[in-house]
Formats: C-alpha cells, sequence, structure tokens
C-alpha cells in the first residue's frame, strides 16, 4: 500500500513522503502524532500501473476528447496550463467510468 | 456598448447593506475582546460560543478534512487556539456572506450551485496557497469563496438587467463576464470590488477577487490574483458547480508558471479538493 499524498504534523514537517510504502512501524508512528487517517493507493498491480486513457479505443479517446474540449470557450493548446488541466480531467473522466 | 438603461455600478452597490447581519454582534464581541488588556483564547471562545449556530459550524469544520487535525476537538476553545483568531474571523466573514445572499429567487440563479462552485474555489485557492507558502493562506478560501459575489450583486439587485446580459452571453457566445462588459460597462469583479471595499475588506482580498477576470490588463501578474483565477479555472474544468458560466474561462497564459504548477502537483490538488469539498459544503451550505 502506497502513500499517494505527503503526510505532514500540525506544524507542516514532513512524516511520510509521497510514494513510500505503508509498514506497521509507519502506521505506530501516526498514531503517535495522533493521525487517524492518510490517503494511500493499493499496490501497483497491473490495473494500477496502466494509463487509464489505453483503456479507450481511439473511436472512444477522440469522442470523450471532442465532448471535454466543448466545456473550454478557449481550448489553446500552447498554453500548458490549459493541457495539463485538460490532460487530468480526461483521465478522471475515464477513471470514474464516464465511457461513452 | 454599455446602455442607458443598465444601472451604474455606484447605484448597485449603495443598495446593498453594509452591515454584516445576523453575525454581526459576534465579529463586534470578537474586536472587544482583542482590544481588551484581558484578552485570552477562552474569551474569544466563550465570545463565539453565544451564537451557537457558529459554533456548530466551527467544531465541525476544525474536526474534518479541511484541517486535518489528527485528534478530535470538542470545545471552540481548543479550536481556535489550533486554528487560530484570523481564521476564526475569516470564517464568520465566509458565514455572513453565505447567509447575506440566502433567500435569492431561484429562477434567477442556482444557489446551492453557485455556492458549491465558489466554494471549491476558496478550497482549491487554500491548498494552492499553502502549497506555495505564502502567507494567510485562510484568507485565499475567502477570496475564492468571494471571486463571483458581484455576480449575486447584480441578480439581487438588477434582476431585469441580469436577465438581458444572460441574454446576450447565450446569443453571442462569449464569456459571461464579456457579456457584462459589453452590455453594463462593467463585470462582476468590478462589482465584487466595490462591494468588498464597501464592507471595508482588507486591500489583498479586493485585489485578488477584483483582478481575476482582469490579468490580462496586468503588466505583472500578482501571485494573489493568479491564486484566484487558476482556482476558478480548474474548478471549473472539474465541473463542481456553476456560477452562471457553464464553460470554462480562458487561462491567462503565465498562471500555470506563476503558480509553479507541475503535472503531479494538478494531480494532488485535485484529489485534495474532493477529499475537502464534502466537509466544506456541510459545513456551509448544508449545516
Amino acid at each position: 500500500m502506497l502513500v499517494s499524498v505527503d503526510v505532514k504534523n500540525m506544524d507542516g514537517m514532513l512524516l511520510l513522503p509521497k510514494g513510500c510504502e505503508l509498514t506497521d512501524r509507519h502506521i505506530n508512528i501516526l498514531q503517535a502524532w495522533g493521525i487517524s487517517e492518510i490517503v494511500v493507493e493499493s499496490g501497483a498491480g497491473p490495473e494500477g500501473s496502466v494509463d487509464p486513457l489505453a483503456k479507450l479505443t481511439p473511436e472512444e479517446l477522440v469522442a470523450l476528447t471532442s465532448e471535454l474540449k466543448s466545456l473550454f470557450w478557449q481550448p489553446d493548446e500552447s498554453n500548458p496550463g490549459y493541457q495539463a488541466v485538460f490532460q487530468a480531467i480526461l483521465k478522471r473522466r475515464v477513471l470514474r467510468g464516464a465511457r461513452r | 456598448m454599455k446602455s442607458l438603461n443598465f444601472p451604474p455600478l455606484e447605484q448597485l452597490i449603495s443598495s446593498i447593506s453594509a452591515s454584516l447581519g445576523s453575525y454581526a454582534p459576534v465579529i463586534e464581541e470578537i474586536k472587544a475582546v482583542l482590544s481588551s488588556p484581558q484578552c485570552s483564547l477562552s474569551s474569544v471562545g466563550m465570545a463565539i460560543e453565544k451564537d451557537p449556530d457558529l459554533t456548530a459550524r466551527l467544531l465541525k469544520l476544525a474536526n474534518s478534512a479541511f484541517y486535518g487535525f489528527g485528534t478530535r476537538l470538542s470545545t471552540v476553545t481548543e479550536a481556535v487556539s489550533l486554528i487560530g483568531i484570523q481564521q476564526v474571523q475569516d470564517l464568520i466573514l465566509s458565514s455572513s456572506i453565505i447567509d447575506k445572499f440566502a433567500g435569492m429567487p431561484p429562477e434567477s440563479i442556482d444557489m446551492a450551485s453557485f455556492w458549491r462552485h465558489s466554494l471549491a474555489c476558496g478550497t482549491c485557492a487554500r491548498i494552492l496557497a499553502t502549497e506555495r507558502r505564502l502567507p494567510n493562506a485562510d484568507k485565499f478560501f475567502v477570496a475564492g469563496l468571494l471571486h463571483d459575489v458581484g455576480r449575486l450583486v447584480l441578480y439581487q439587485q438588477a434582476p431585469a438587467a441580469s436577465k438581458l446580459v444572460f441574454q446576450r452571453y447565450q446569443a453571442d457566445r462569449m464569456p459571461l463576464q464579456d457579456a457584462e462588459q459589453r452590455m453594463l460597462g462593467f463585470d462582476n469583479s468590478d462589482i465584487a470590488r466595490a462591494l468588498l471595499q464597501r464592507w471595508n475588506y482588507p486591500d489583498f482580498l479586493v485585489q485578488a477577487v477584483g483582478a481575476h477576470h482582469r490579468m490580462g490588463h496586468l503588466s505583472h501578474l500578482p501571485v494573489e490574483a493568479a491564486v484566484v483565477h487558476f482556482s476558478d479555472y480548474l474548478v471549473t474544468a472539474m465541473q463542481i458547480g456553476c456560477s452562471g458560466d457553464r464553460l470554462v474561462p480562458p487561462l491567462k497564459s503565465r498562471t500555470w508558471e506563476v503558480l509553479g504548477m507541475t503535472n503531479e502537483k494538478l494531480e494532488t490538488l485535485m484529489d485534495a479538493i474532493d477529499e475537502q469539498m464534502q466537509s466544506v459544503e456541510e459545513v456551509f451550505i448544508n449545516n
């Protein structure tokens, strides 16, 4: 089980970095700091390591890309912010089962 | 071109009460306590506890993923000591503004959706500010929350004019703030700036909210305005609520660089917004 978000104490001190494998010892340390919840992801199995967009057929990808682009007033391909946000919402739609 | 039949900005703002409504007595009492030589955390806590609704909201927020404290807080004094007095005042401010615009006619705007969008923008702005180590990160929550409040003033004070603006937005397919600018001669960020000045809000908030649509006109992109602008952009793209314009506004070209964003940071940011939104909505909308 991997830690998916940096774990910090109330003073902002890093206790566990994102990406580290969670062990029983880590859990004891977190409990000592009074931290009851952290965000984890399951171990990188075949599903976890696959790009979610690879699950789509080329036609599905084109259709979903077109649908999501229509949400933007100016889909500016030269803007790195637009590119990153667009890719992120595209992946989220696929991961959340919005395939059409 | 601006029509002579539309209300001027000054008229819209002068119709809004200068008082912060039902929370005004608590705000005044906290100010009095803070100016007293005998001021202590427990005296601030006692001032807040006189308002049961505010007490419930504060404890719910303090025990939520928004702050993520490991221990359960059961008293207002504990919450004030961990969150901070200024942050508690910001919470009161946020609650008072949401209450101030309650009871808008449902045919003019879906208020739940409006506040959902605004709260998501505030949540995103606060996380971004924390990540960037900007001072007073909680203030960015208020800035994000208020970024479109000018639109509510327009709906409330000039419903006929706002309907015409919306018709222009739909007919000409342009961003809503552009339709506002063309028909009124000002947009919702100008209204918000004037409103916050009338309410004597800090300059930081006035600038961050007032510039979030206008950064293209500035030679230097202030990071505060970039935080609010990008937060609005991102949560609209994530389709969390709607403040009037369902489409994602244009992103100013230097925003990504000014904020030092990366794909990995963006992913973490979006997950954190999802995680915190449920508790934020419970405190500010469903309480």
